[in-house]
């Protein structure tokens, strides 16, 4: 493209076009950094070549995604250095920030030394007022203007000058709007936007308000201004501040239930936030749970399916399984809340084993809700309660499994409404169980984070997978990664017999909106609203409805859904253990059964939840196997 | 004016009978109706089985299920009551959870019932601030009359929350516990029972939740506008089939 057409006057944005304004993040320093904040695709990333300051950048810029463009920042360089730098980091755009005269900026456009033509961008500031007549001799030299605030330093003083101050701009050449922009201006920004003054304005320049210390920036403050600026809606994932996630969540509770959740939710984010909370939560999970589990490559597993597999290693779990990382949450939410009996339903009997344990580690009287037909087909889970010193009570109505023990579980509640606390042990129930419980279980994800970095020099893998019974495994799996649009997150729900066979635990595919203990989410139900049996051959999967953020997560199609039959899932748990020498949960194994079903490219880094160890159900592949 | 309304307004303690629809026989709901009317009963509660009753105990939960199993629906319930205002008079009201009116239509629901001459709904699972934010309108539309629940636990402040929101009566909860769990009043309930009273709420109350005889009635009623006997009640039918309801409802009002 010739230099001289490059802005005619079609360039003038109409109020349409103004929604798309382009964003420049400037004073980028650190690697990581830079590519979080690439993955929000701004439209240019700023580095500053200036030494004078604390975001001065000295370091190499990492691959960023195409359509970014570099912008370098210069004070009064020498030309001749401004060029190495441009050939040098491959920059799009330099940014002038000195008292560079038009004839700098001439030599730049004219020179032959440049390895492909740039945009040349002059910064004025502005303190009051401002004599635009120095803008002219400007016009036919460089590319853009670049409108800061006047103050000691030559950019970056973290404070906004007066907009209006350009209702007299006299060019038609777009400039970039700078200084001092923070997430408190959107309104501002937009009230400008539908101004005189901003008829050619072509780009918003942030750095200083969206920093936690110079040079870093903040992710998901910027996203968020980012995505106000767009008008986008933001989809959020997580939990709103009313209890719902979309149109599911919410706390459908009989009044009796009230005082109990209602106490529940005035504290559990305050208690979460105590950090002699956090300390003891941390060191139980460190000492006595044995975390942080590993984060494993799976590489005889990853060879046969010509994919990366990472498996995180949640059987290795104090318990063997993920369960515990809750339970110790809420039994220390317990004690704080002034708590001496503990309730808990259970479906394969994880859970129950799970809270049996806190409740001995405690010194507190334990009572968990069995369906009678979990308690036969789980047999070993049941002895180890009774050795942690339990009482496990049969669940005898219903379909006398999972469902039916969170009924039981929350009668005895209603009837114990002071001493007793209620340990749900999936991302279910009413506000705020569904946020709490994955708020304990997200050190699941944040722990990959690192642990993914370390082996893969990256934080985001290309897919998390985890198995959903009420969804608090996967939730953990996926907490950190809700926002992170690269990441594909899979769900893996129970098929059952097969999906049309009546013996289903497919919640996202069999279920439409309904209310279930206590929550409203994709539930399994008759036409007459009654909820329907499930079945599964795993216990943990046997439940009619999935939690409310899976709901939406399955409503919005931010995650994937795929359902695994039992014999598939029986057939993966038993790959696993001759491949990979370790054997699953029946649960797990679903979630290993879409290999079989999906096919991964060879460079794609698949992150699974492999969420409890088969010891427990032994006896079902023994039988299933007739080994 | 709305017949809950009128009955409440009546110069007497009120005595209101629970029975699951569709229970012990699928055809029963009718004439249970007609003969509890005919026996004294001020007000009926009619209960729509649900598969989940979370607020119940196994009474109740064990008449649901059954009546379920007998084929019992929202669409049958509304078909037999179908001209049930040619032959009864008394207030009728519904009580069931809340899942089974989502999925028939809360205001498809709604307006069935007034075309019915149901005047009001018991949902305990939906709780006052839902209602309040998203389905009053709609049940105002229809004049029905929705009752809420309090508890022993519940605070001051709450109560006062939802007497603003009821227009008909509160539902006092004797005590902490689901449906048919305990009989019989203690101190504590009394003591109760009297702080609910000096309050001296909008909408009268009527208590539930362990009343099962006469003694318990009357103990019930020295407190409150009326009382609600559900388990009691089902169990009597259970045992004694439908046809000595007048047995049981002179036991309680000798
Ligand atoms: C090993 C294992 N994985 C998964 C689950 C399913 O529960 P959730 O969906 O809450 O993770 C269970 C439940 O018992 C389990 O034991």
């Amino acid at each position: 493209m010739k230099r001289d057409t490059k802005h005619t006057p079609q360039q003038v944005l109409s109020p349409l076009e103004k929604s798309k304004l382009k964003i420049k993040v400037c004073g980028m320093k650190y690697q990581d950094n830079i590519e979080s904040v690439a993955a929000l695709q701004p439209d240019y990333l700023g580095f500053i070549f200036y030494k004078e300051t604390p975001r001065h950048f000295d370091t190499k810029i990492p691959e960023i995604p195409e359509g970014i463009k570099k912008v370098g920042v210069f004070v009064n360089e020498d030309v001749s250095t401004v060029i190495e730098k441009i050939n040098e980091f491959k920059l799009d755009a330099v940014q002038l920030h000195g008292e560079e005269a038009p004839y700098y900026c001439s030599i730049l456009r004219s020179t032959n030394l440049l390895s492909k033509p740039i945009e040349i961008i002059k910064v004025f500031s502005i303190k009051d007022e401002f004599n635009f007549e120095v803008l002219e001799a400007f016009e036919n030299v460089c590319d853009y203007f670049l409108f800061d605030t006047k103050g000691k330093l030559p950019g970056g003083n973290g404070y906004r000058f007066d907009w209006s101050v350009l209702n007299d701009y006299p060019s038609t050449k777009p400039f970039f709007l700078s200084g001092g922009i923070g997430i408190d201006q959107i309104d501002d920004i937009k009230n400008f936007i539908v101004s005189k003054a901003s008829k050619y304005c072509y780009a918003i320049d942030v750095n200083s308000k969206f920093e936690t210390e110079p040079g870093l920036k903040n992710k998901s403050i910027l996203r968020e201004f980012i995505n106000k600026l767009h008008n986008k809606k933001t989809m959020n994932y997580n939990v709103d501040d009313k209890g719902y996630y979309g149109e599911f969540g919410g706390a459908f509770i009989p009044e009796m239930l009230h005082p109990n959740v209602e106490e529940l939710r005035q504290n559990y984010l305050k208690v979460m936030a105590e950090p002699d909370f956090q300390k003891e939560f941390d060191k139980l999970l460190k000492d006595y749970v044995g975390r942080p589990s590993p984060l494993y490559y799976a590489k005889r597993l990853s060879k046969k399916y010509n994919t990366k597999i990472y498996l995180k290693r949640e059987d290795l779990n104090h318990t063997g399984a993920h369960k515990i990382n809750n339970t110790i949450g809420q039994i220390l939410m317990a004690q704080r809340l002034g708590k001496t009996r503990i309730i808990a339903e259970t479906g394969a009997g994880q859970h129950g084993v799970a809270t049996a344990t806190v409740c001995a580690l405690m010194g507190m009287e334990c009572i968990v809700y069995m369906g009678e037909i979990d308690i036969a087909r789980q047999a070993p889970n049941v002895a180890r309660m009774k050795m942690l010193g339990a009482k496990v009570v049969p669940a005898l109505s219903g379909s006398r499994t999972l469902k039916d023990a969170t009924n039981e579980a929350i009668r005895d509640w209603i009837n114990n409404p002071v001493d007793t606390h209620y340990i749900i042990g999936s991302a279910i129930g009413p506000h705020p169980y569904p946020d709490m419980v994955t708020r304990f279980q997200a050190v699941i994800s944040e722990e990959i984070k690192w642990q993914l970095k370390e082996q893969e020099g990256r934080e985001n893998p290309d897919y998390v997978v985890a198995c959903i019974g009420g969804g608090s495994n996967a939730a953990g799996t996926y907490y950190h990664y809700l926002h992170e649009p690269d990441v594909g997150i899979i769900a893996v729900e129970a098929a059952g017999l097969g999906i049309d066979s009546g013996e289903s635990a497919a919640t996202s595919v069999l279920g439409k909106a309904g209310i279930i203990h206590g929550c409203k989410t994709l539930l399994m139900q008759t036409k007459d609203g009654q909820i329907t049996e499930p079945y599964s051959i795993s216990a943990g999967l046997d439940y009619p409805g999935v939690g409310p953020m899976h709901a939406h997560l399955s409503k919005t199609g931010r995650a994937e859904f795929l359902s695994i039959t039992d014999s598939d899932a029986m057939e993966a748990g038993l790959e696993l253990s001759k491949l990979e020498g370790i054997i699953p949960a029946i649960e797990t194994s679903h979630a290993f059964a879409i290999f079989k079903h999906k096919t991964f490219k060879p460079d794609d880094v698949v992150v699974m939840s492999l969420s409890g160890r088969g010891d427990k159900d032994l006896q079902n592949y023994i039988d299933y196997f007739k080994i | 004016m709305n017949r809950i309304v009128s009955k409440l307004n009546e110069d007497k303690k009120l005595l209101s009978i629970y029975f699951t629809a569709g229970y012990p026989e699928i055809n029963d709901t009718v004439s249970i109706i007609q003969d509890l009317e005919k026996n004294g009963v001020d007000m009926i509660e009619i209960g729509l089985p649900f598969s989940d009753p979370l607020a119940d105990g196994p009474t109740i939960q064990d008449s649901s299920t059954a009546a379920l199993k007998n084929g019992m629906t929202t669409e049958v319930l509304f078909k037999q009551l179908e001209g049930i205002r040619d032959t009864v008079s008394i207030p009728l009201i519904i009580m069931g959870y809340f899942n089974p009116m989502f999925q028939y239509g809360v205001e498809a629901f709604c307006k069935k019932c007034q075309e019915l001459g149901v005047d009001g709904l018991i949902i305990p699972d939906l709780p006052v601030d839902v209602y309040h934010n998203e389905y009053q309108a709609i049940f105002e539309k229809y004049g029905l009359i929705n009752v809420f629940l309090i508890t022993p636990q519940t605070s001051d402040a709450r109560i006062r929350y939802i007497d603003s929101i009821s227009n008909g009566f509160i539902y006092m909860v004797s005590s902490a516990s689901t449906t048919g769990a305990k009989s019989g009043f203690g101190d504590e309930q009394t003591a109760y029972f009297e702080r609910i009273g000096k309050m001296n709420l909008n909408n009268p109350q009527v208590i539930g939740f362990g009343i099962s005889n006469n003694e318990t009635f009357t103990q019930a009623t020295k407190y409150a506008k009326g009382a609600i006997i559900g388990s009691a009640f089902v169990k009597h039918v259970t045992k004694h089939g439908v046809k000595t309801i007048d047995s049981f409802t002179k036991s309680i009002l000798n």
